[in-house]
């Protein structure tokens, strides 16, 4: 099957979206006081998905007078999530919201479906209706709606972060006025998974050696996920994370994904270096957000 | 005011009086629990060249913990060995790369972990603060059994040479490194990146990042507490684990390390008994260490101490 954008594409996600949009969030809030700071309030969010499912997000407030810009952490691929990602100092919370989400499958978000890891890539797979990860892209836009209905948020500076989801929230829906993400698995993910064995890409290996025929219909199901055809529908300002010179994401090779987003879009190349990247896209973020100066952690400084 | 130099800088953890007269307690107990193991064929997981199993084994207090266990197939004498322990939020991967290299290696998860977390699961955060004000039963104490009763797994497999057995890990598989090397004379090498769980009084002063920030998310709304939180977590911190550790290590820390701070990580190196160990400093790196071009030199640190 030839690795092209699907006829129905916008019909597939038309009807996910409306699906989406006849079920109220029906958010509800309740105070996580052990994650307060002197500069934040915490809050734990519950609310509702595609199939009446139960998601859950953290929600950090600046204390004093708002509107604030706003950080979302799009659902990644694990089942912890954590109210600010690892390594961000806890001082980012004293003049940025946060909203973290726990999509279906994850911790907090995992009753009734837990997902496995590995498994979590290939569930569902041969059927587009009941792939995972739409129920996961349609978790990751209610969140933003979500996020988006807070009085506390200055709609004009949203920043979506994260890998895939980022991107494909970006392109399902608007709100956001800025993306920070990199391709992680779903950028030509049968092409990238054929020349790696490491995991969480090997699990497509796994399925397919076990389902030897199942190739077509996999390949049918990914290309409704796949990046490139979700960036057209992006207008926020991206940062796009590429990988390191020559590797399979650098630059050149994420060019056909570069110039199909419709916003303004920067790329950095990975220096293997969490540090190096980081520090990068910390002030990237603070300079589009109009700060001075981002908020780095200790040993960035 | 300016940051004293990493390697300059002088831990505040000190190993309590009662500290090995509790560990060996506590493995004393963790000996006599049977494995009762099970190793079940992962067909799914298993590649051409690899045989993956799912294990489960017992461990303290009754928990059942899982595992992944990679074989090479093509194998016709004893293998050397490799513990391969988790990082804090990460699930343990499927350590086909260690299989490829001529290696059985087991991927242990330890109690909160997927997978084996039916019995404990107090969630991330939550792990870290976990019954943290006594050390009988704070939930690192489990924890940790449970990384060594992966070589205790390892010790009962016949293709397995029980002379020729590694650990390898980063971030908190950093930190389980240590305290497996330190605690299991078994371990024939060590690797430990980044280690975490190494001078956790000390990192919550460094950083202002998770997951060290739940000890101060703890202590904020728990001030009374911060005596018998700190005399707890010295009989879990590596600082503390460090002076019993003889065998060869290696140990490799990013300057810039925003979440397990590169102090601690010169700290635990200095304490180390071993005659043949080396700290590797990556500046420029901040929480991955330098793994892209350290991998390299853990690889050739196995080679010559397991002999694949």
């Amino acid at each position: 099957m030839a690795d092209n954008k699907p006829e129905d594409f916008e019909q597939y996600w038309g009807d996910t979206l409306g699906e989406l949009a006849a079920l109220p969030a029906r958010p509800e809030i309740e105070a996580v006081p052990m994650r307060d700071t002197d500069s934040a309030t915490a809050y734990g969010v519950y609310f509702t998905g595609l199939g009446s499912y139960r998601l859950f997000a953290y929600l950090s407030i600046p204390k004093g007078e708002g509107p604030f810009p706003a950080l979302y952490y799009t659902a990644g691929y694990g089942s912890v999530v954590t109210p600010i990602p690892q390594g961000a100092s806890n001082d980012i919370r004293s003049r940025h919201i946060t909203f973290s989400i726990a999509a279906r499958g994850s911790r907090n978000a995992d009753k009734p479906y837990a997902a496995s890891f590995p498994g979590l890539l290939t569930d569902g797979i041969e059927n587009p209706a009941n792939y995972r990860l739409r129920g996961i892209a349609a978790d990751c836009v209610r969140g933003l709606e979500v996020l988006l209905a807070r009085p506390e948020v200055d709609a004009s500076r949203v920043v979506l972060i994260g890998a895939d989801m980022a991107l494909l929230t970006a392109g399902l829906a608007s709100g956001a006025s800025h993306v920070v993400a990199g391709p992680a698995l779903l950028y030509k993910t049968l092409e990238m998974a054929e020349a790696t064995n490491a995991y969480p890409l090997q699990e497509i290996n796994d399925y397919l050696r076990l389902h030897k025929k199942a190739k077509t219909a996999v390949t049918r199901t990914l290309s409704y996920f796949d990046v490139r055809w979700h960036a057209p529908s992006i207008e926020a300002t991206s940062l796009l994370k590429a990988g390191p010179v020559q590797s399979a994401t650098d630059k050149i090779a994420l060019a056909s994904l570069t110039t199909a987003i419709s916003g303004p879009v920067t790329v950095h190349e990975s220096e293997n270096s969490g540090y190096k990247d980081g520090l990068f896209a910390d002030k990237w973020v603070s300079s589009q957000l109009g700060f001075d100066a981002p908020i780095l952690p200790e040993h960035w400084r | 005011m300016p940051r004293t130099p990493p390697h300059h800088y002088a831990s505040k953890v000190r190993k309590p009086a009662g500290f090995d007269s509790f560990w060996d307690g506590v493995l004393e107990q963790a000996a006599a629990i049977p494995l009762s193991a099970k190793t079940a064929p992962a067909r799914l997981r298993s590649p051409a060249d690899i045989e993956t199993f799912e294990v489960h084994f017992n461990s303290l207090d009754g928990v059942r913990i899982a595992g992944w266990y990679c074989l090479p197939r093509e194998r016709s004498k004893k293998l050397p060995a490799i513990l391969t322990v988790p990082g804090y939020l990460g699930e343990p991967p499927i350590p086909l790369d260690w299989a490829r290299k001529g290696y059985a290696v087991i991927s242990v998860a330890p109690r909160g972990k997927l997978r084996s977390n039916d019995q404990f699961n107090p969630g991330y955060p939550g792990l870290l603060t976990h019954n943290i004000t006594d050390r009988n039963t704070y939930g690192y104490k489990g924890f940790y059994v449970d990384a060594m009763r992966g070589l205790d797994y390892l010790l009962t497999r016949d293709e397995v040479d029980v002379k020729r057995i590694g650990v390898v890990g980063s971030s908190q598989g950093g930190g389980l490194a240590i305290v497996a090397a330190a605690m299991r004379p078994e371990i024939a090498a060590a690797s430990a990146g980044a280690p975490y769980l190494c001078g956790f009084m000390d990192a919550i002063g460094l950083t202002s990042t998770y997951p060290y920030q739940e000890i101060n998310d703890y202590l904020r709304l728990h001030p009374d507490s911060r005596k018998e939180v700190e005399e707890t977590l010295a009989y879990f911190d590596g600082m503390s684990f460090a002076e019993r550790i003889t065998c060869p290590i290696v140990v490799n820390i990013g300057l810039q390390d925003n979440i397990c701070p590169p102090e601690t990580g010169y700290e635990v190196f200095n304490k180390i008994a071993s005659e043949e160990k080396r700290l590797y400093t990556y500046d420029g790196h901040a929480h991955d260490a330098g793994s892209h071009e350290h991998s390299q030199i853990i690889d050739a640190f196995f080679s010559r101490h397991l002999n694949p």
